[in-house]
């Protein structure tokens, strides 16, 4: 299934990501004002830990072939519920958290369900629950109550220092390390690029296509919860509102990290150089002299057209590979069913 | 090998690109100078940082525009950023950035009380000053908050308004946006206060409340032009209540008989302003209320304005007057047919 010549466009473009964060550092920490510090540092890292592990969620998903629209909003929902079960129900805010993954594990069960029972395309679940997930913590907290005022303990999970790294970066680890394992080391997760390429083919050489694809949709599901518990200890607040547009940001770290939105080809690794990529620019141009006024604009900008020259790059040395392929042989080779 | 060369080709575009992107704007953007003066990052000039509730928002962009005339005067380089999609934990990523950026002071526009003042405390603990405006963080996390009005101001400078427009008799209606609204309620308390004093005779017949929609507002103003035929003034509370009772009196051909004023933008009532429908609409200067912000967070980092100070002396803005850690802007001011056009907010 996964000839050579695909597995060396995939290490070409992680290569390609390498070069444009070190590019990126080296330009910022020379052209930028106070970007390689610690404490720098350390904001990179707690600003992108959400929409790090959506997209480590979000990885294998579209490597099926699939698409998760809900996380974001789900986020939300979880913000939500913890505040609700924290101060309305008086829990501590450890089983607080419990009950928020538990939520966040039937949300992304119903997704599931409804994709692989209900055979639904994920992008309409999605987007349906999308709207569900956002709705319902609206109506949790009618729009306007916000929750606040949780416990330090609480808070030290988005805001302290835990063996000289943020302490939500080693649940960031934990769960990339998880996902990075999975992905490329089992039977199991290399069975979503089979689903990817190809789902009918997968399913008639035995993989239980429904039963994984649900997996990863609960997954989504689970950590999104997590990524909720980090988003509101890091910003002391829950609200309606949190975690509006992740979804997109996350799957353009995916993408960018060179998993086709098509399925079949990606790696963790790349999603990680993704995220990485886009959270360096956006940090390193609110550091520039030139542009610290417009940094939020400019970093919509550039992560655009980051993409569309990473994409393009990519694309680029796969075209002239198969032109070449076509000329020097008269047999065509099969393509991959989108 | 062909293959290697691509790969070289695509890392160099790559690179090209990324220069290209990087240098691009630091060699157009208009504050060219700012870029020689801290490329180095040891300059002397103090660095304020303002914090607009939403950058693409007409009020701050107003606003910004008195910051910078603020930051020119006072030689000190003033940084711009907000968020630009609702992302209620943009304002905090941003300010901790400015934190490790290591401006001199912060001045910020709250979009959500509790969850910034997170921010602003470390901020604060790190030595940066913090003053707020437009809209107040937790008081303990800022020194200042640069206040635009009042409840007192609002509310006898729209009395006033209305005595003057109809005269020392008569009748008039308020629509507001809930019964509930703490601020609004303030806001009558003070208009009521003012009627007894100067306008006993002005009788408020009708309290509506629209829900902060336009649509509501007009069909309120509709009914309150039936119910009440000698009613002289409509007077709007919330501001899509403005342009709301303004067209609900224009459909009914009232215009001119039945006047309409109000708190709101000089921009979403200008259309009615210059048709003689709305008389005058209610605000602050924003320009004024960027430039007060910045020259405040100034004078606190250089140790002009301190904790406990009565007064500030604002530049060519005059003085002001500082009551408990508020620093009052002043008396609202009120846009009309003959300066409204020298707003574009």
């Amino acid at each position: 299934m996964m000839n050579p010549a695909l597995r060396r466009i995939l290490v070409r473009h992680e290569t390609l990501l390498v070069v444009v964060l070190i590019l990126e550092v080296l330009f910022f920490a020379t052209q930028g004002r106070n970007f390689l510090t610690p404490d720098n540092l350390t904001n990179i890292i707690r600003h992108s830990v959400e929409i790090g592990l959506l997209a480590l969620v979000m990885m294998p998903i579209i490597l099926t072939g699939g698409i998760d629209l809900s996380v974001g909003s789900l986020l939300g929902l979880c913000a939500v519920t913890f505040g609700k079960l924290w101060r309305d129900a008086g829990w501590g805010w450890e089983w607080a958290a419990l009950g928020t993954v538990v939520v966040g594990f039937v949300a992304g069960g119903g997704n599931a369900l409804l994709i692989t029972a209900l055979r639904l395309p994920p992008l309409i679940v999605t987007l349906g629950t999308y709207s569900l997930f956002r709705g319902l913590a609206e109506a949790l907290t009618r729009g306007v109550d916000a929750f606040t005022g949780f416990p330090e303990g609480f808070l030290f999970l988005g805001t302290g220092q835990w063996l000289g790294l943020p302490a939500q970066a080693w649940l960031f680890g934990l769960v990339a390390v998880g996902i990075g394992l999975w992905v490329h080391n089992t039977t199991f997760g290399r069975s979503f690029r089979a689903i990817g390429f190809a789902p009918e083919g997968a399913r008639y050489a035995g993989v239980p296509v429904e039963r994984r694809l649900a997996l990863a949709y609960v997954l989504a599901g689970v950590v999104a919860a997590l990524a909720s518990i980090t988003y509101t200890a890091r910003f002391g607040t829950a609200k309606a509102d949190a975690g509006t547009g992740y979804e997109l940001a996350a799957i353009t770290a995916v993408v960018l990290g060179g998993t086709s939105i098509f399925g079949g080809v990606g790696s963790v690794g790349g999603t990680l150089l993704g995220v990485a990529a886009i959270a360096v620019l956006t940090n390193g141009l609110s550091r520039l002299p030139a542009t610290m006024s417009s940094a939020s604009e400019l970093s919509g900008v550039f992560t655009g057209v980051l993409l569309l020259l990473a994409l393009g790059a990519g694309i680029l040395p796969k075209a002239i590979a198969a032109l070449r392929d076509r000329r020097s042989s008269a047999q065509t080779p099969a393509q991959p069913v989108p | 090998m062909t293959k290697s060369f691509f790969h070289l080709l695509s890392a160099a575009i790559a690179m090209a690109a990324l220069l290209g992107t990087g240098c691009g704007p630091s060699n157009n953007s208009a504050s060219g100078d700012g870029a020689t003066q801290t490329a180095g990052g040891s300059g002397k000039k103090l660095m304020i940082a303002l914090m607009p509730k939403s950058k693409g928002n007409a009020y701050f962009v107003s606003c910004k525009q008195g910051a910078e005339r603020a930051a020119k005067e006072l030689g000190v380089d003033l940084v711009f950023d907000g968020p630009t999609n609702p992302d209620p934990a943009k304002q905090n990523e941003i300010i901790e950035n400015w934190i490790t950026l290591g401006v001199d002071a912060i001045a910020a526009a709250c979009e959500n009380r509790d969850g910034i003042s997170t921010a602003l405390r470390k901020a604060q603990a790190k030595g940066i000053k913090v003053i707020t405006y437009d809209s107040d963080a937790q008081p303990d996390a800022r020194s200042f908050f640069v206040n635009q009005a009042t409840p007192e101001g609002i509310g006898y400078t729209l009395m006033d308004e209305a005595g003057r427009l109809v005269g020392p008799s008569g009748e008039f209606a308020i629509i507001t946006a809930s019964l509930t609204a703490a601020n609004m309620n303030e806001w009558q308390k003070h208009i009521e206060a003012r009627r007894k004093e100067k306008f006993p005779n002005l009788k408020m017949v009708a309290l509506r409340p629209c829900d902060d929609l336009k649509d509501k507002a007009q069909a309120e103003a509709t009914t309150l032009l039936g119910a009440y035929p000698n009613l002289n003034l409509i007077m709007a509370i919330c501001s899509p209540a403005v342009p709301g009772s303004a067209e609900a009196v224009k459909q009914a051909g009232k215009a001119g008989k039945v006047k309409v004023i109000g708190l709101g933008l000089p921009s979403e009532n200008r259309r009615y302003v210059k048709d003689g429908v709305t008389d005058s609409v209610i605000l602050w200067k924003t320009e004024d209320l960027g430039y007060l912000a910045v020259h405040a967070a100034k004078g606190l980092a250089d140790g002009t304005l301190k904790p406990g100070a009565k007064s500030y002396q604002a530049g060519a803005l005059g003085q002001f007057e500082i009551v408990g850690d508020h620093l009052l802007l002043g008396k609202p001011f009120i846009f009309n047919k003959d300066n409204i056009d020298q707003f574009n907010f």
